[in-house]
């Protein structure tokens, strides 16, 4: 091209760098627009998984971004009904002395007969699964249904495939009111059914789905407040799914068990790896080319090789004598399996975080430690005085790293913590949702409890994604 | 001679909680898979000594055939796509432009969510009526529309080209300048075929296409050995989603240290764009791809979490790989535990990653002299 431009005159030249600078832009805008496909297609699922897990049915067809509990008006309309049931305008609820008002309306083409639609508060069991078998306080023992008033009808035509059909809007207005006394009910659901040839329109709150061909319209809770609207999904995870004994939130147990093996694995691997990471760094002598060769091996065993035994080590313990075993040292005459203890023990041996270590220790200059060496600091103090102090951001990336690594952890995780329910963590505790609600088709809380277990990764991501980065030239890619 | 003691003493020391934690958990956790391979144990009797014989049954055994299939075709078709869409991928990402840290981010969100929230997200994707057989039913409906677009991208494109050629203006066929002009003029003519009624998105039948319950492979009919199972294909499918922007990631940063000059000097030969891909940037990011490849294989072998969480959502033999063949045999339900069994195929899973390794250490060694 240089070669090109030597030919041609002066202002040629100049049109040709125009003609260059065009193309620079060009290619840039286009850059641009290739890496924001590339991000819409690998984070689009899972936005699209946390649109979808607000729907009442996210398997509903065909998959839309367009959904009810994203429109404002049926945010008004559920706080104010969540207000009218249980004077809660975020969550609602049934609660006594309450008048929840209710409005619907259908489209009657001209020569179809009206007839009042048919109105109740069903008894229906909130979803399938741990949620089924809890004894639940029921809205329709407590609830009455006023009179239907008809409100005054409206001429109006409906545009179909067929054509124009011509006909009316025939709404009505009752009331559910909560008689006598008795708890607060969580959910008000209510199915209105109307006469063939009737069209439902809408109503104060939309429909969660229509059934027997439209003619019913069902509501899973119409005084459910804002968040009780919107976010339904994820308050029936903390609320349906609890241990039948106890009737604790699962799923609020599996976030705690997942924070404290995150929180104790951190220690554990900070301490073990930062010290033998330095005397693999720092100190010369015999069998550390030995020791860390077995490092470096041990991270070739696929895992499967290992669990057997591990496995074992955790149900029966090591160096029985007697019935004597390691582990009823620490108070597990039983074994280890089902605690979070022997899950930490098992997953402590993390020669990735050695090397790590071992990697920055060496890039710390030595004169550092020979000062402190002169002034008579043996060992321990040299580590703990001086280097580590230096090490605080490896320390760091190992921190996030660690986290990230014990909160996604499935495989010991899945083997060690089978039951009960309440020993499991987060990823586990997800299967299990996936075991009793994907069978019936009921994902709307699945995703709401995946979309929730993302969050902490994500929020720790976007703070420190140096470290993200960082983790992949240390250790490689994930699969 | 008494400081070195003093370092021996105290190097034992600093790592004397790691030396038991890789003492019982590693060295003796390998040394009793490797015994109990040989052996009968079931978990509760002792075990008794049976040499071969767990190795020969492994092959006669239907479900490690199905899992040693599914293991290797899942290893080599994620790793042979994943790398090669990566490297394509970074090839045409490869600028140097600002805001690329807020688009990196967002390549790494699948990377860094946890395997069971991404599989339970495909799973829900993958289901009869979800958004991948939505996503195909739209496709097809809408072919003509895309065809019809394509058709105007490339007329336009061509005709500018040469077009500018004839002006002695050095433009190449994917001039990005004049390829934007082609895509608005494309869009321009695409809406007005449609709104003129003259192209029209065709009626199709709804894709109801099975993913997870079938026992169905592509390509249907296959002989054992080439057939991949459909909820495996779904399983590969979603694992090149999750990796492949890791490895972009890695082949940008090893694309960006190529001097530009290569490239230039290249297109002054008359090289072009494909030719530049072959020559140049192929074998400059080289020592990558060999990391990419290992790093892929080992990760595609050894997959285990995807098979456990679809569980019972699609039949076992369909997925089931050498990794989860352990498991099974380790944990079968009802059925006695084969822990010999069991630890003769994780035998068999160690020595295939091991000759992948250190394979790979061959190859580098033989491109780096």
């Amino acid at each position: 091209m240089r070669a090109a431009a030597t030919r041609l005159g002066a202002a040629e030249q100049r049109a040709l760098e125009h003609w260059q600078a065009r193309r620079r832009w060009a290619r840039a805008g286009l850059v641009y627009a290739v890496m924001l496909a590339f991000a819409i297609v690998f984070v689009g699922p899972l936005l699209f998984a946390a649109v979808s897990s607000l729907r009442t049915d996210p398997l509903e067809y065909p998959p839309s971004l367009a959904i009810p509990q994203l429109q404002p008006s049926n945010w008004a309309a559920a706080a104010r009904l969540g207000q009218a049931g249980a004077g809660d305008r975020w969550f609602g609820g049934f609660a006594p002395g309450a008048t929840v008002p209710f409005e619907i309306a259908y489209f009657v083409p001209d020569g179809v007969d009206v007839t009042d639609p048919d109105v109740e508060v069903p008894r229906r069991r909130p979803g399938a699964g741990l949620g089924a078998v809890l004894a639940i306080e029921y809205a329709a023992d407590f609830a009455s249904v006023s009179e239907l008033q008809r409100l005054p009808d409206v001429p109006m035509t409906v545009e179909s495939g067929d054509g124009t059909t011509s006909g009316r809007r025939v709404a009505y207005a009752f009331t559910i009111r909560y008689q006598g006394d008795g708890p607060v009910i969580d959910r008000l659901p209510l199915d209105v059914t109307a006469a063939v040839g009737m069209q439902y329109l809408d109503s104060t709150l939309t429909a969660s789905r229509l059934e027997r061909r439209g003619r019913t319209a069902s509501f899973n809770d119409v005084a459910p407040g804002v968040l009780g609207y919107v976010l339904r999904n994820y308050v029936r995870v903390f609320n349906e799914v609890r241990s039948p004994a106890t009737r604790q939130s699962l799923f609020l147990a599996w976030i705690g068990n997942s924070f404290a093996f995150a929180a104790v694995r951190i220690v554990v691997t900070l301490v073990i790896a930062s010290m033998a990471g330095y005397a693999l760094a720092r100190l010369r002598f015999r069998g550390r080319e030995a020791i860390f060769m077995l490092v470096l091996f041990s991270q070739m065993v696929p895992l499967q090789v290992l669990f057997i035994s591990n496995y074992l080590v955790l149900r029966d313990g090591i160096l029985t004598v007697g019935g004597f075993t390691l582990s009823s040292l620490w108070g597990f005459p039983d074994g280890m399996l089902n605690s979070l203890t022997g899950l930490v023990f098992v997953t402590a041996l993390n020669a990735g975080a050695v090397f790590i270590m071992k990697q920055f220790f060496e890039s710390i200059p030595r004169e550092v430690e020979e000062a402190a060496m002169i002034d008579g600091a043996n060992h321990w103090r040299r580590y703990w005085n001086v280097v580590l102090p230096m090490a605080r951001p490896a320390l760091g990336a190992l921190t996030i790293l660690t986290f990230q690594g014990a909160w996604n952890d499935f495989f010991w995780p899945f083997i060690v913590l089978t039951s009960p329910e309440n020993v499991k963590t987060l990823p586990i505790g997800l299967l299990s949702f996936r075991n009793t609600y994907g069978a019936v088709g009921d994902w709307g809380l699945i995703l709401a409890g995946a979309v929730m277990s993302a969050i902490p990764v994500i929020i720790l991501f976007v703070v420190f994604q140096r470290y993200f980065m960082e983790g992949v030239s240390f250790g490689g890619g994930k699969e | 001679m008494r400081t070195k003691r003093a370092d021996t003493v105290a190097a034992y020391l600093f790592l004397l909680p790691f030396l038991v934690l890789l003492l019982i958990f590693f060295v003796f956790a390998t040394g009793r898979a490797v015994y109990f391979s040989f052996t009968d144990y079931d978990l509760f009797r002792p075990p008794n000594w049976v040499g071969l014989r767990n190795y020969a049954a492994l092959f006669a055994d239907a479900l490690f055939l199905s899992a040693l299939r599914n293991s290797i075709l899942f290893a080599v078709i994620v790793t042979a796509v994943q790398t090669f869409l990566a490297l394509v991928m970074a090839a045409v990402l490869n600028q140097r432009v600002r805001g690329i840290g807020f688009f990196r981010a967002a390549f790494y969100m699948p990377s860094i969510t946890s395997s069971v929230v991404i599989t339970l997200i495909f799973l829900w994707m993958f289901q009869r009526r979800g958004l991948i057989n939505y996503l195909t039913e739209t496709l097809q409906r809408h072919l003509p529309v895309l065809l019809a677009f394509l058709l105007v991208l490339i007329a336009v494109q061509v005709v500018q080209v040469a077009w500018e050629r004839r002006s002695a203006l050095p433009a190449t066929w994917t001039d990005p300048a004049l390829f934007v002009v082609s895509l608005l003029v494309a869009f321009g003519a695409t809406w007005l075929l449609v709104t003129t009624g003259v192209v029209a998105p065709r009626d199709v039948a709804p894709v109801d296409f099975i993913w997870l319950q079938t026992r169905d492979t592509i390509p249907s009919g296959a002989p054992f050995w080439l057939s991949v199972p459909i909820p495996l294909a779904a399983i590969m499918i979603q694992n090149v989603f999750t990796t492949i922007p890791t490895f972009m990631l890695m082949y940008l940063a090893a694309l960006q240290d190529v001097p530009k000059s290569h490239y230039e000097a290249a297109s002054i030969d008359g090289a072009n764009a494909t030719q530049q891909f072959l020559r140049i940037t192929i074998p400059s990011v080289a020592p990558v791809t060999f990391l990419v490849l290992t790093l892929s294989m080992i990760g595609t072998l050894q997959m285990f979490d995807q098979v456990a969480i679809f569980g019972d959502a699609a039949p076992l033999r369909s997925v089931v790989t050498l990794a989860y063949f352990v498991y099974d045999r380790m944990f079968p339900g009802a059925q006695t535990p084969e822990v010999g069994f069991a630890a003769a195929g994780a035998m068999f899973l160690a020595v295939l990653t091991l000759v992948v390794v250190l394979l790979q250490r061959r190859l580098v060694r033989s491109e780096g002299h």
